[in-house]
């Protein structure tokens, strides 16, 4: 018998866990096609060896990327990190790489590792990112990698699906972030716990791997088991001579079995700001419109690829950013950093006056670098705002797209990108 | 977490506190034992004390939502917390708690009808029921997996009698 229509969560769970057919909220025993892990792998390593594992399964379906505290503070987290590149050599890794690579989530894009149709875990709440390219992508904590090194396997929950349909074409000034500002606004922090975002629908195709990695990135900033795209022909042009595995992509059925619609007309949208506090406190920008900025963050998996670095240097080549602001530019990898060296957006982005720093999560997660004095509001182009996130409690951060952070550095307040693009 | 029956007295928290509040991402490289006194020390001057008092931990809509680093679990769990119950809680912090033996309950009834510090909670795995004097509330059947992963103490040791089941 056939089964039931299913979504791309549902097909890409049931073949990593060798059934047919699965239950939604059943939980299944899956074997991912990758895994991948950075800093906070210190504590896999202390799973795997707490368990007398000695042999690491499909050491060839691993990789780790250093990049929460990149080149080290301390020499904790130097030993740390000396111990993880040590652990991948010792068990043959399939990749290693040092800090200054990148931000995890897009090395591992980038670089061909996560791959259409595939079950992808890191122990990362940003995993989902991989969705950009038709992975069913999941964040777990660290010792259940240790556990998966140690056995291969997983357990996970078979999640319900809400159907994304995207129509419409995103106006002059308004951004991918902008459009997953407005889902999470409508669905909340928790709105989606358990579910996978599938996102589809005529304007799925007009956007690039990059906006789509933006979309599923923050599928965790709605408490989502992932985010995924249907696979395209987008995908695959970006997939070909990138893939490192060999890959199935997988669409939906026709009739697959949705928990809920949300469907957004993105000609509708205008620029948004999501208030300090929580993520899904989303306001068009002319809300915040003169809130005054001390820092401004254009960097985190979620916008600092070669689009976003380029819309940035439209808005500030041949200008300067306010002297009240610090601009900190975080490339989200050395390969975006050298693409914006050589088309010249960097160049333009240093004489604006930012602050370049390497590749890696830098000021997002308050862990390394950029910290918040007392009173000071951020505006970032990362994916979280809650209390004390960069570090300092006593500030706050407002998130916005890579255009309005570059708007609102030239002015030193909160502004509309619209009222200064050329 | 042994047999199904738990009891213990709760400490109470609000909506919203987040993975990042539990625990700041800039703690989250220390070894568990000195991350403990920062744990939750930023969302109020006593709420480190009300959470080593208690074993039952009552956390409101998206208690743990955000960050999926484990150390929010590990200090949880060494601040001598049993069960975390209310919710609904996220995904990361619900899988981070069961892998350290900390059970996850969603509950939200049982807040809505009204409990306050130091009350007492019992949770019976087998009936199905988180009982509180303000009433019986039904929860969802635990997993299998979930159990055993409970019983064995927490992914490691489970992982650890599997292995040398194996061998
Ligand atoms: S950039 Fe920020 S959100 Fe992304 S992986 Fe790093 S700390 Fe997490």
């Amino acid at each position: 018998m056939a089964p039931r229509p299913r979504t791309i969560a549902e097909k890409i769970l049931a073949r990593a866990s060798g059934k047919d057919d699965l239950v939604r909220g059943e939980i299944v025993e899956a074997r991912p096609d990758f895994t991948y892990a950075h800093d906070f792998a210190v504590f896999a390593i202390d799973a795997f060896e707490a368990m007398g594992a000695t042999r690491v399964v499909d050491p060839d379906r691993n990789a780790v990327c250093l990049d929460h505290a990149t080149p080290a503070n301390n020499k904790r987290d130097a030993n740390n990190q000396a111990r993880i590149r040590a652990f991948a050599e010792r068990h043959r890794f399939r990749a290693f790489f040092a800090g200054g690579t990148g931000i995890s989530h897009q090395v591992m894009v980038e670089k061909g590792f996560v791959t259409p149709g595939a079950l992808v875990v890191a122990h990362d709440s940003h995993t989902p990112s991989g969705g950009a390219v038709g992975a069913l992508a999941i964040g777990t904590g660290e010792a259940e990698i240790g556990f998966l090194w140690a056995t291969g396997r997983l357990w996970l929950k078979v999640p319900g699906s809400i159907r994304v349909v995207l129509d419409g074409r995103l106006a002059r000034g308004v951004y991918a972030k902008d459009l997953m500002l407005e889902i999470i606004r409508r669905l909340g922090v928790l709105g989606a716990v358990y579910q996978v975002l599938e996102f589809q629908g005529p304007a799925a195709p007009t956007l690039s791997v990059s906006e789509r990695f933006t979309l599923c990135n923050m599928s965790a900033e709605v408490g989502a088991k992932g985010g995924v795209f249907v696979p395209d022909a987008v995908t695959e042009a970006f997939m070909q001579a990138r893939a490192q595995y060999p890959y199935t992509s997988v669409a939906p059925d026709a009739g697959a079995d949705y928990t809920e619609t949300l469907a957004l007309d993105l000609g509708a949208l205008a620029p948004l700001v999501a208030l300090p506090g929580r993520e899904d406190r989303g306001v068009p920008v002319a809300e915040a419109a003169g809130t005054r900025v001390h820092q401004v963050f254009i960097g985190s998996c979620t916008n600092a690829r070669t689009d976003d670095l380029a819309i940035a240097a439209a808005i500030l080549r041949g200008r300067q950013v306010h002297p009240s602001v610090r601009l900190m530019v975080v490339p989200a990898s050395r390969a975006v950093m050298a693409e914006a060296a050589a088309n010249g957006d960097l160049a333009a982005l240093i004489e604006a006056g930012a602050t370049l720093m390497p590749s890696g999560c830098a000021v997002c997660a308050g862990v390394h670098q950029g910290v918040l004095a007392d009173g000071e509001v951020c505006l970032s182009t990362s994916n979280r705002n809650m209390p004390g996130r960069m570090g300092n409690q006593a500030a706050e951060i407002i998130l916005c797209s890579p255009a309005t952070a570059a708007a609102s550095a030239l002015t030193g307040v909160v502004t509309d990108p619209r009222t200064v693009l050329a | 977490m042994s047999g199904s029956v738990l009891r213990g007295t709760a400490a109470v928290f609000g909506d919203f506190v987040a993975a990042d509040v539990i625990l700041p991402a800039r703690f989250a490289f220390l070894p568990t034992a000195e991350a403990v006194p920062h744990a939750m020390a930023e969302l109020a001057p006593d709420a480190n004390a009300r959470l080593r008092a208690h074993p039952i931990l009552v956390g409101g809509n998206a208690f743990g939502y955000g960050s999926g680093r484990e150390a929010t679990a590990r200090v949880i769990k060494a601040a001598g917390v049993k069960a975390v119950i209310g919710g609904p809680f996220a995904r990361m912090f619900f899988r981070n708690a069961i892998n350290n033996g900390v059970l996850v309950i969603d509950c939200p009834a049982l807040i809505a009808a009204g409990i306050a510090d130091g009350d007492a909670v019992t949770i019976d795995l087998d009936a199905c029921t988180a009982v509180t004097a303000s009433g019986c509330f039904a929860i969802a059947p635990t997993p299998p997996i979930i159990r055993s992963i409970l019983a064995a103490g927490s992914i490691v040791d489970y992982g650890r009698a599997l292995l040398a089941a194996r061998a």
